[in-house]
């Protein structure tokens, strides 16, 4: 009675979890598909607090008290120019309940063999119950499974804490690796997977090997993140989003749980696409994304010709006021300088006096998937005026005038004029082909590709020097 | 360097080299400027004017020469001008050297460096000393005006208490600047204008100038007007056929008709033949910009205003600039002053004549006692070659059948060998794994298979809300947790119940924050 009702409680849970994803496909439908998301989550919890092998439910509640409570803190005070690092410390928190369910498996297997090797007839409670059943090629192939279910869910730990620490600024940004690179990373696999298959033997202490895959699992996931530039985290956060998902499944597997499966393959297939989304946007394959940094030199980069001319704000208030048709391109150095207020005010002014503004939000913009529409979204641009890179690249050439705030690479003319750019053949927004680009910026420096941008010195750009917030609120009382 | 404009001599010109407004950016460059007594007056600048800018006034010609390094002008000089001047003296005027190789020689000897205004390269660095340019937008713009002078009707159409008038029809002949500034000169009036011009490119610009291109239907590849310096080169017998064809098609249907035609040191393509004047409705005007070399108008008499016997009335004035000395003069002291302003790069008054300057050497036509003319082509081009635009092909209706069953061949045949290469995957799994694996198995493969269909619908702009919800359900590995809390002791207990706090953080956390930003788009 009991397994009944809970499996089809986790039918159901299965299905509302898909439902809750499936309507993120409008931002409408998508506000009733977070409530699915929340009773479908709310029933599995249920389900399995009354179903079998349940127990101490005073802790299980108190635990989920604590931790809700803080997750509700944390939630409530987060700015939404955080959401990137926010995002990655929960990862890592899934990784290590992962490692830690893992580790429970294995403790407790070992407890009912050795129970049953003493005592045919000892009866087992709970989660063993389901373990004492087990007949000796399940258990082998239970084995795999917590040894991916720990590995995974330790490389998604470390790699996360990297990422929060790169994304919050207090980790360097910068790529960096110990002597020895990937070779180090490779090793570190193959020491893993040959303690695998120790564990998997029997041979020797099961625990010992897991700590030390666990072990050996940190450190890949530290040293694989921290080879990885600050511009390459939508692909990193997505692809730890991928491994939490994965790891999530290895356990169901271990458990023999389906919901665990079924979420946890939802969850690793949504990350797996977004970073091939990320990927693709960038033009660059996965894997050398991974392996970080910029691949070799390809050729000399093309000479650019011509000089960068700076503006001051007054000229460029009476280019807003004049034109009949804006877009605003917003990167990551808008929500380093917190610039989307005034970009919002500016946006509303504008459209106050009759003319169209719109934004060209470019795949990778900012550091997490979809991070500038979140951020427009918080300062009440309406998100009908927000479009994507393939919806507004064939309209620049009818524009009057582009504002660059805080980008650069997505915005750069070299992606398609020259072949032996480190980016070429990465998408860009066409900005170039409007009547005016206005570029706001901080200074005459590279972006994080450390790639010179032509746009910068071609005829009709004028670099709007300053902090971004600043130079908006400059512009705002003089655009009528 | 001091440098000074002459008076000029030609009857009736009204325009002068540099004006109280050009005078002071020369001296910001450290040059002291002079001019004739009398030079503005007929543009509007009287000598009190000039000294007010801090120019100092000569009383003649001869002693003005005598106290300058740099003679400006704008007409052409007359041998007697260039003969007043001395050895190493440098000149700024038009001077039209294909034309002129007399006024050449007699500068090469006098030992002068002439600085032909009329030379400069069309290229984008050299527009603001383009004075060609500057004068032919004020010729333009001039010729619309004389032409409205000379019509008895509006250009706008207007409906009145008193009766419907309709708009006038305006044909601009040729797209140059000249005619540009004709195009826009007229649609600003109200007319409706229609353009022609031999070089094809240009129909974009016409067009943006608010104009109607008049269409040739024509096969012949037709010369880009990029390789002439953005000129227009002459065009073939056929091809004029075919456009007289079309002018005289057009002819009695215009009221006001502008011919800008000009080719580089030719005498004026005739376009607009006798016959079609003759079919031209009577109070109709023609304006012949190309009057000077002859005119684009076979009735076209230069420097007169003639009215033929079936009541057209033709302009041949050659000094469309001078009747606006003021305009005229200020858009060319402005051309001066940026010459100069290359021609002394350190601002400090001192001329370096860069003959490695492209614009520099092209404007150059005399310099010790050697012609420096023509000058080697400029290193840049003018105008970026047009690149020929590839015209999709039409597939005909087999073709795109064709394309369609080879597609979908080839799509069936990935998916089939897809599912084949997955199936057989399944199969071995099959082979080693226990049963209840393989159960667990088959969800997991489906899940995925559901995750994929289902995130690819996601919206781009939800992606952050997609990674935090994704974020929220992954903790659904507290189930594990909760499992495991009952059974056991000890480290299983301590570390399932830790699970189980973490997961509950990311719960609570991952789902409010979501709802938090889902909550903020907002539509306009």
């Amino acid at each position: 009675m009991e397994y009944g009702f809970t499996t089809a409680a986790y039918v159901v849970a299965a299905i509302l979890f898909i439902l809750s994803l499936g309507g993120l496909s409008g931002q409408e439908s998508a506000k009733r598909a977070i409530w699915y998301g929340i009773v479908g989550m709310g029933l599995a919890v249920v389900a399995t607090l009354f179903g079998p092998g349940a127990g101490n439910w005073w802790l299980s509640a108190i635990m989920i008290a604590i931790g809700g409570s803080a997750g509700f803190v944390i939630a409530k005070r987060v700015q939404m120019t955080e959401m990137p690092q926010l995002v990655a410390a929960m990862h890592s928190l899934v990784g290590l309940a992962a490692v830690f369910v893992g580790f429970n498996a294995q403790i407790e297997l070992a407890r009912v063999l050795r129970q049953k090797a003493e005592n045919a007839a000892a009866e087992f409670e709970g989660f063993a119950a389901v373990l004492a059943y087990k007949t000796p090629a399940e258990i082998a192939v239970l084995k795999i499974e917590v040894f991916l279910g720990i590995f995974i869910g330790a490389i998604t730990f470390t790699g996360s804490v990297v990422a929060f620490g790169k994304l919050a600024g207090r980790v360097d940004g910068k790529p960096k690796k110990l002597p020895g690179g990937h070779a180090l990373n490779a090793g570190a696999l193959a020491l893993s997977i040959l303690f695998g298959v120790l564990y998997c033997a029997d041979a020797g202490s099961p625990i010992l090997w897991l700590v030390l895959i666990t072990l050996l699992a940190f450190f890949i996931g530290y040293h694989l993140i921290m080879g990885i530039g600050g511009a390459d985290m939508p692909v990193v956060v997505s692809m730890l989003n991928s491994y939490s998902g994965w790891a999530a499944a290895a356990i169901g597997f271990t458990l023999g749980n389906d919901l665990l499966i079924v979420v946890g393959a939802l969850v690793g297939s949504s990350g797996a696409i977004l970073s091939y989304i990320m990927c693709k946007a960038m033009n660059r394959h996965f894997v050398s994304v991974i392996l970080g940094g910029f691949g070799g030199e390809t050729g000399p980069a093309a000479e650019i010709e011509g000089e960068q001319i700076p503006i001051d704000a007054d000229s460029v208030a009476a280019a807003l006021n004049d034109a009949d048709s804006v877009v605003i391109v917003p990167g990551y150095g808008m929500a380093v300088a917190q610039a989307q207020a005034a970009v919002s005010e500016l946006t509303r002014k504008l459209r106050a006096a009759g003319k169209e503004v719109r934004f060209a939000i470019h795949p990778v913009a900012g550091r997490l998937p979809g991070h500038m529409n979140v951020l427009l979204a918080e300062a009440k641009v309406p998100y009908d005026i927000v479009l994507e890179m393939d919806e507004i690249n064939d309209d620049f050439p009818s524009t009057d005038v582009v504002i660059v705030i805080g980008s650069n690479d997505i915005v750069n003319p070299a992606a398609q004029d020259d072949p032996n750019s480190p980016i070429a053949g990465m998408p860009v927004l066409e900005v170039w082909k409007a009547k005016q680009v206005f570029v706001s910026k901080r200074g005459q420096g590279t972006g994080y590709s450390g790639i010179e941008n032509p746009l910068f010195f071609k005829e009709n750009t004028r670099m709007f020097y300053g902090d971004a917030k600043d130079s908006i609120n400059k512009l705002l009382p003089m655009v009528e | 360097m001091k440098i000074g404009a002459l008076k000029e001599s030609f009857e009736g010109e009204a325009r002068v080299a540099i004006t109280p407004s050009s005078s002071a950016h020369l001296q910001k460059l450290g040059h002291e400027v002079f001019i004739e007594s009398g030079a503005g007056a007929r543009a509007g600048f009287s000598d009190e004017d000039y000294r007010a800018a801090g120019v100092t006034v000569e009383a003649t010609a001869a002693e003005l020469v005598a106290a300058v390094d740099v003679v400006a002008k704008v007409r052409q000089p007359t041998e007697g001008e260039i003969g007043q001047m001395r050895d190493g003296q440098t000149l700024i005027s038009f001077f039209y050297p294909a034309q002129n190789a007399e006024l050449l020689e007699v500068a090469r000897q006098q030992g002068i460096t002439a600085i032909a205004m009329d030379m400069v390269p069309r290229i984008s660095r050299a527009q603001k000393m383009d004075a060609l340019s500057s004068m032919a937008n004020i010729a333009g713009y001039r010729a619309v005006i004389e032409a409205a002078n000379n019509f008895g009707r509006f250009f706008t159409g207007q409906v009145t208490a008193a009766g419907k008038v309709p708009p006038a029809k305006v044909l601009v002949v040729g797209a140059g600047v000249a005619g540009l500034a004709a195009i826009g000169t007229s649609v600003s009036l109200g007319a409706q204008v229609h353009a022609f011009d031999v070089r094809p490119e240009v129909a974009e610009q016409i067009e943006s100038m608010g104009a109607e291109f008049v269409f040739l239907e024509f096969d012949e590849a037709v010369q880009d007007g990029a390789a002439t310096g953005g000129y227009a080169a002459p065009s073939s017998p056929e091809f004029r056929e075919k456009q007289l064809a079309k002018f005289r098609e057009l002819a009695p249907q215009m009221d006001i008709v502008i011919t800008t035609a000009l080719i580089p040191g030719r005498d004026a393509p005739k376009l607009w033949t006798r016959d079609m004047v003759e079919a031209m409705k009577p109070g109709s005007v023609i304006v012949d910009l190309a009057a000077e070399k002859g005119g684009n108008c076979d009735l076209t008499v230069p420097d007169e205003r003639i009215v033929t016997d079936n009541g057209v009335t033709i302009i041949g004035y050659t000094d469309f600039p001078s009747r606006m000395g003021a305009q005229a003069s200020e858009l060319y002291g402005n051309n001066v002053r940026h010459f100069m302003a290359d021609l002394t790069p350190k601002k400090d008054g001192v001329i370096e004549h860069n003959m490695e300057d492209d614009v520099i050497r092209g404007a150059t036509v005399t310099r010790d006692h050697d012609i420096t003319w023509p000058p080697p082509p400029p290193k840049i081009a003018a105008i970026a070659a047009q690149k020929p635009k590839e015209k999709p092909k039409a597939l005909t209706a087999e073709e795109k059948r064709a394309a369609e069953i080879a597609a979908f061949k080839a799509e069936t045949k990935s998916q089939v060998t897809l599912l084949a290469g997955g199936g057989l995957l399944l199969l071995l799994v099959g082979l080693v794994a226990p049963a209840s694996f393989m159960s667990h198995f088959i969800v997991f493969v489906l899940a995925c298979f559901v995750g994929f269909r289902v995130i690819w619908n996601v919206a781009h702009s939800l992606h952050t809300p997609l990674m935090a919800i994704t974020n929220a359900i992954s903790s659904i590995i507290i189930l594990g947790a909760l499992m495991q809390i009952g059974s056991g002791s000890g480290w299983v207990l301590l570390l399932s119940a830790l699970a189980v706090l973490m997961a509950g953080v990311n719960i609570f956390g991952g789902f409010l924050v979501t709802r938090r930003m889902l909550a903020m788009f907002q539509k306009s």
